[in-house]
């Protein structure tokens, strides 16, 4: 993607290209990439339902940390609900990201001198996650308008990982869906 | 309205939730309500235990993501009357991560004894280090128990690499030493000495050492998923492995009298 943002960085004459320019940034505390992570966030449909984020998220040592995290998440909000002028409600919204850990006791392959293949079959470092969102759009343009921007968004959103859910579908009965779905809050801003 | 209703219902979904729910990451070393020095807590408990000239413990492993099977075991468990206190040895996490090993911990917790965890392949992997230090303790430790000393170990020597430091066999030479108020010694790890993930280079040396105490009653193992007892350098010393908890075996261990039997449970 950046090399192709390249190129058309250089055909479009020096000026930056427009789809690349966020539109949104976004702030979460939990939610597994991070005890807070800051990212941009792209909107991919024009219809304000999908969304796609790219975050850094930071654990302090007193977090049990410290570690570093990327994730770039995946967002669709199917059912939209006017609360009122200035207020929409997206109860129910679905995704996926994906989070990369760095770290040396953390891998994308495990050692070859080491290990033969299959001996560990999952990476380290390479989470995929799903998730189920609750988010509250308001619009800032209505309410807040010295501050400039579009919208304003809360969000929670619960997720899991893969080896979350084979522990999980292994163990029904000793372990419970709520054991395996962890939380987080977030805050966008829109431009 | 009802969507007030909707949003109020969501929020408070929200509070319920969150306490337990709140997650940083897979790999993070604790959260808040994480337990801390386990085998601490446990060895002060045990050496409360007033026992009697029967000195009888489980031997299991490998509770990696059998948490049904984990329950069933603590059910078993806690009906043999006499048990002093449960090993469980390596491997109690299957990815290292902080949430297994805590899912575990509040099963064996509802043991009626104490128990000892021991740090396994599995456990190492990712961040699993730094859970298992913080939420049981040192990879190497030991304790005294009815003057029999328990050597518990690290010999996932693949984990470190076959770097030649693990096991620590100057750790474990001292710790199999002769000394004041110890009767017998038994050696506790998770990988035993056989070809494989076991640190070849180290293996005749470990024999030696573990061998090499005043008055070595048997070598404890799990990680191979199968029931087995071995004897090297024509000594009569068991090295005895438990099967794992997927497989629904482990060993129960009595030493009478300074004489060591073991047989193997189902359940």
């Amino acid at each position: 993607m950046v090399a192709a943002s390249l190129m058309l960085a250089t055909r479009s004459s020096a000026q930056f290209p427009k789809f690349l320019i966020p539109k949104s940034v976004v702030s979460q505390y939990a939610g597994s990439i991070g005890f807070v992570s800051v990212g941009a966030g792209y909107e991919l449909f024009k219809n304000d339902r999908g969304s796609l984020d790219f975050n850094y998220g930071y654990i302090p040592k007193n977090k049990g940390g410290v570690l570093h995290i990327l994730a770039a998440k995946f967002a669709y909000r199917p059912i939209e609900i006017k609360v009122n002028k200035w207020a929409k409600l997206y109860p129910v919204n679905p995704g996926a990201f994906i989070s990369y850990h760095f770290g040396p006791q953390f891998d994308t392959q495990w050692d070859k001198d080491t290990y033969e293949k299959g001996y560990y079959w999952w990476s380290t470092a390479v989470r995929p996650h799903i998730s189920i969102g609750t988010e509250l759009k308001l619009d800032a343009k209505k309410i807040l308008p010295s501050l400039g921007v579009k919208a304003l968004r809360v969000y929670s959103e619960f997720n899991t990982n893969e080896l979350y859910l084979i522990s999980y579908y292994q163990n029904v009965g000793s372990l419970s869906i709520t054991d395996i779905f962890k939380l987080g809050f977030g805050v966008r801003v829109d431009f | 309205m009802y969507s007030r209703i909707f949003l109020y219902l969501i929020f408070s979904a929200w509070l319920l939730q969150s306490c337990d729910s709140i997650e940083y990451s897979p790999n993070q070393a604790f959260d808040a309500e994480s337990p801390k020095d386990i085998n601490k807590k446990n060895l002060k408990w045990l050496a409360e235990t007033p026992g009697d000239d029967t000195l009888r413990f489980v031997l299991t492993g490998d509770s990696q993501r059998e948490y049904i099977y984990s329950e069933k075991l603590v059910e078993t468990i806690n009906k043999i009357p006499g048990v002093d206190f449960v090993i469980l040895d390596g491997d109690i996490s299957d990815f290292g991560l902080l949430q297994e090993m805590e899912w575990v911990n509040a099963i064996f917790s509802k043991l009626k004894m104490p128990y000892l965890g021991v740090i396994g392949n599995h456990d190492l992997v990712a961040n699993g280090e730094d859970v298992f230090q913080r939420m049981y303790g040192n990879l190497n430790y030991s304790f005294i128990y009815q003057g029999v000393k328990f050597v518990c170990h690290n010999t996932n020597s693949r984990e470190a690499s076959f770097n030649g430091y693990v096991p620590d066999l100057n750790w474990l030479k001292q710790e199999m030493a002769p000394e004041e108020g110890v009767n017998a010694y038994i050696a506790v790890a998770h990988v035993p000495p056989y070809p494989g993930d076991f640190d070849p280079a180290l293996v005749e040396n470990y024999i030696n050492v573990v061998n090499g105490s005043p008055n070595t009653l048997a070598a404890l193992f799990a990680h191979t998923h199968t029931a087995g007892v071995s004897y090297f350098h024509d000594q009569n010393i068991p090295y005895i492995v438990t099967n794992a908890i997927e497989n629904r075996e482990f060993v129960l261990v009595e030493i009478v009298k300074g004489k060591l039997t073991y047989k193997n449970v189902e359940y």
